[in-house]
């Protein structure tokens, strides 16, 4: 029998094995934490060396809170709630550089050459629109990247980022679509920017 | 309003899309769509974009490469008691060479500079790490989160 278990599922034993002191399961919920905090450190901030003490700040917190966290609640909205408050402090202090385009750490993987779908052009312009999204990413304003990357490339829900961000959830969809447009006008006008050439639209 | 004259609340685009809307406010999206040639094309922008970024992936740093792991709780309290320890020997070295140094001018030496200036810059970095505690403590607004 294959059972077949959700991130939040996997969040849910390792925070309850952690608990109960197994060293592994607090290891490995350590490491799970620490990139997710990281990735979205870096998200904000473009800058490595600040992202990686958000997200050591972010996993000590966690730790520090764990026998009062809910295990059935997911831990992002929880975590980049914190991570956020931290890029903020950073950024009134002046102690983040920002000096690294979001590309920069894109992972180029080539697909297996044996799948059945293969499809090198395909991939190769899907590959250039990633790279000219996170560019345009890093030029939009803080709320507007921040709302964009907690939907489009972490996936939480319209009720997760109104915690994340403390804003009324009736604002959510309102600011998302401000910041997809703003992302949309930023990669151009021309009828190439999302692989149309040609096309009859 | 999409900017070309027809009433339609554009922002619903990215509701449908996140399937964050009613029934009947995503119904009323699909049939707009339908007949909506410049929201259409809104819409398929829109749709690229997320699934481009959705299955971006990124590089995070090895596992091996994260300097500190997250604590125990014994550990936390004997790096707490330390540092409280250490804050509270360096104010009562100080104090005391200053009381030393106001009573008795001519024990005003080179070495108890040195030795002053020493203590007091070490004073200074475990006040600082004191006071980004605090402040940490202070910016946490799941503090008094209880289950």
């Amino acid at each position: 029998m294959i059972t077949v278990m959700s991130a939040v599922d996997e969040d849910h034993r390792l925070i309850l094995a952690a608990r109960s002191g197994d060293a592994i399961a607090r290891e490995a919920l350590g490491r799970r934490v620490s990139r997710s905090a990281y990735l979205f450190a870096f998200q904000l901030t473009g800058d490595r060396e600040a992202s990686r003490d958000i997200a050591q700040d972010g996993a000590l917190r966690f730790f520090r809170y764990l026998d009062r966290f809910d295990p059935a609640r997911p831990i992002e909205p929880w975590l980049f709630q914190i991570v956020r408050n931290r890029v903020r402090d950073l950024a009134r202090r002046a102690q983040i550089r920002r000096h690294e385009s979001l590309d920069a750490l894109l992972e180029h993987r080539r697909p297996e050459p044996a799948a059945a779908d293969h499809d090198p052009a395909g991939e190769a312009e899907r590959a250039d629109l990633r790279q000219r999204i996170w560019q345009s990413v890093a030029r939009l304003s803080d709320p507007h990247r921040e709302i964009f990357l907690l939907r489009d490339f972490h996936h939480l829900s319209y009720g997760e980022i109104a915690e994340v961000l403390s804003i009324p959830l009736g604002t959510v969809m309102s600011r998302l679509h401000a910041a997809r447009m703003n992302l949309r006008a930023l990669l151009g006008d021309d009828e190439r920017r999302f692989g149309r050439e040609g096309s009859d639209r | 309003m999409t900017g070309d004259g027809h009433e339609f609340d554009e922002v619903l685009i990215s509701g449908y899309l996140d399937g964050e809307l009613t029934q009947q406010d995503a119904q009323r999206v699909r049939l707009h769509l339908e007949d909506c040639a410049g929201c259409r094309r809104i819409a398929d922008d829109l749709r690229t974009m997320k699934e481009a970024t959705l299955t971006t992936r990124f590089r995070v740093p090895e596992d091996t490469q994260w300097d500190e792991r997250p604590r125990g709780a014994v550990s936390r309290i004997l790096h707490d008691a330390g540092l409280l320890i250490l804050a509270a020997w360096v104010v009562g070295i100080a104090a005391y060479l200053v009381w030393g140094i106001a009573s008795d001018a001519e024990s005003f030496t080179f070495e108890n500079v040195l030795v002053f200036g020493l203590l007091l810059a070490f004073g200074l970095v475990v006040l600082s790490a004191l006071v980004d505690r605090l402040r940490v403590r202070e910016s946490d607004p799941y503090r008094k989160v209880r289950k």
